[in-house]
């Protein structure tokens, strides 16, 4: 195992490789698909990482086929550059830490769904659960933090936020994150052929919808 | 043709080969925590190592079939019954319509696979059938078998030797004890120098938070550098992570597809059908090797038991 780059740590049958930023992890990710060794290849927020049979593939094997495919990255962004629009309702039935961010980023609670509804944001990964959106705004904000007791529960759809990072829960799950509004939809369709809603490296915005709209919008998604 | 639950126990689920090539959707592994004895049950009766089974953890439990049937069972289970009798496992066993089926205990171990002779009717997604219990997604409607479900399959005439019997040297030693091999982790040096040396010392015991998506460690707490949390990155089955309390956390095959704990271990694909056999109380003595020789040791076992299962895949 001499020799290789200090950027890639080698496992059995993993080897993760880190990475400067998330152009580069999207570009990487697309040059690594083409290939057919890669059983997994897992996105992170500042590395990626690929799973082999090591049957087949051996470590040392594996860590310099994946140098080469890496080698002269073009950073194309390889989802539809289209900003995916999500509705959410931000009413305070849906948004039990409205109040907590609110005061944490020192505006009214009746202004967090614009100020939030107004930024860019980008999916980072998908991890946690299937489907389970990180996302990151392009403009700064205060750190707000986890709850200091994680609920048993949050439902799916929740938006979660923690300064920079929101999030969108998938399923319903246990869960950290503060939450200040849910969307309708689902965010992970086994039954259709790409089951997760959102990829790695997309851009979303946030639009805000009334409980009415929602419920509307749940009920139609039921049915 | 069905099964019906009569006692369900602890958790049984239905579980085949794990979920692949979906951890980037967020997707976990899934599928039989010990997939060696679940492919040594499906052999038995005449199916390949990765075909839906049901998983048994810990306690006992009962089925009745409706209709004459083939079935199999390997694991950590104390015994076998049918209608009260004591059976082996390791071989087929023919069960008539009307039959109550009773697996035992798993101890020592944690899971016991049964495998039917048949084609279990189970929810299908991303190519595979394996339950994913958090998401309720895939086998018996995403969740666990209760009392009273009934299990529909379709009869399919198996082709097997009556006699087929998994060789003495090739049957796992059920225990609460194990040995198991780790590779370094990458956040092994960053997160405390000397931190595979620590790990590897002691023993660890597995603590009472113990399921399918990890395995709280108790024993010696492993120090560690300040920066306790990094930016989230791929997590894998049999992944060691290292959380602020310092006491390391074992990751099972439900295991989430990223984390921010330090990876500072993984254990070896060759070993890794022993976390299914790991439950509370499980004792676990970690031994440091290089990802070269995991490699060597994953082939070997691969040959052993392949002269037996023939095309074999562990996970």
């Amino acid at each position: 195992m001499s020799g290789h780059d200090p950027m890639i740590h080698i496992c059995d049958d993993w080897i993760s490789i880190k990475l400067p930023d998330w152009k580069t992890i999207l570009a990487a990710q697309n040059a690594l698909s083409a290939s057919s060794h890669w059983t997994e290849i897992v996105p992170g927020l500042d590395s990626i990482a690929v799973q082999f049979d090591p049957a087949l593939l051996s470590p040392d094997d594996a860590a310099r086929m994946a140098s080469d495919q890496m080698k002269n990255l073009t950073r194309v962004v390889s989802h539809s550059s289209a900003t995916v629009v999500i509705p959410v309702c931000y009413d305070a039935a849906l948004a039990p830490d409205r109040e907590y961010v609110a005061e944490k980023l020192g505006i009214a609670a009746a202004a967090l769904p614009s100020w939030h509804a107004s930024q860019l944001q980008r999916v980072a990964m998908l991890g946690f659960m299937p489907g389970f959106a990180y996302l990151e705004s392009e403009e700064e904000c205060p750190a707000i933090g986890r709850l200091a007791s994680p609920r048993q529960l949050v439902s799916a759809g929740s938006i979660g936020i923690i300064g920079r990072q929101s999030c969108i829960y998938s399923f319903d799950s246990p869960g950290g994150w503060p939450i200040i509004g849910r969307t309708p939809l689902r965010l992970f369709d086994p039954a259709k052929n790409q089951p997760a809603l959102l990829a790695a490296g997309q851009t979303v915005r946030f639009q805000s919808i009334t409980k009415d709209a929602f419920d509307n919008w749940q009920r139609e998604e039921k049915a | 043709m069905s099964i019906t639950v009569l006692k369900a126990g602890l958790q049984t689920t239905l579980q085949g080969a794990p979920f692949t090539g979906s951890r980037h959707l967020g997707m976990p592994a899934a599928g039989a925590a010990d997939c060696l004895s679940l492919a040594l049950a499906n052999f038995l009766i005449g199916k390949s190592c990765g075909e839906i089974a049901i998983e048994i953890t810990l306690t006992d439990a009962i089925f009745e079939f409706d209709e004459p049937c083939l079935i199999a069972v390997v694991g950590a289970a104390e015994y076998v019954r049918i209608n009260g009798q004591d059976h082996p496992q390791h071989q087929p066993l023919k069960l008539m319509a009307g039959d109550k089926l009773d697996i035992g205990p798993s101890r020592p171990g944690c899971r016991t696979y049964l495998a039917i002779a048949a084609e279990i009717h189970a929810d299908g997604l991303l190519g595979g059938q394996s339950t994913y219990l958090a998401a309720g997604l895939g086998g018996f409607h995403g969740r666990a078998l209760k009392a009273k479900d009934i299990i529909p399959f379709s009869q399919v005439a198996p082709a097997v030797d009556l006699d087929r019997s998994t060789p003495l040297n090739l049957r796992p030693h059920y225990s609460n004890d194990h040995v198991l091999r780790v590779t370094r982790g990458p956040e092994a040096v960053e997160a405390c120098e000397g931190v595979m040396d620590d790990l590897c010392l002691r023993p660890y015991a597995v603590g009472a938070r113990a399921n399918r998506m990890g395995l709280a460690l108790e024993g010696a707490p492993l120090s560690k550098n300040d920066s306790a949390n990094m930016p989230s990155a791929a997590v894998f089955p049999g992944t060691i992570q290292l959380p602020p309390s310092g006491q390391p956390y074992l990751l099972g095959p439900d295991a989430q597809t990223t984390g921010g704990y330090p990876r500072i271990a993984q254990i070896i694909r060759a070993d890794r059908h022993l976390i299914g056999q790991l439950g509370s109380g499980s004792r676990i003595q970690f031994v440091h090797i290089t990802a070269e020789r995991a490699t060597e040791i994953h082939r070997e076992k691969l040959s052993l038991m392949s002269s037996w299962l023939g095309q074999i895949n562990l996970w």
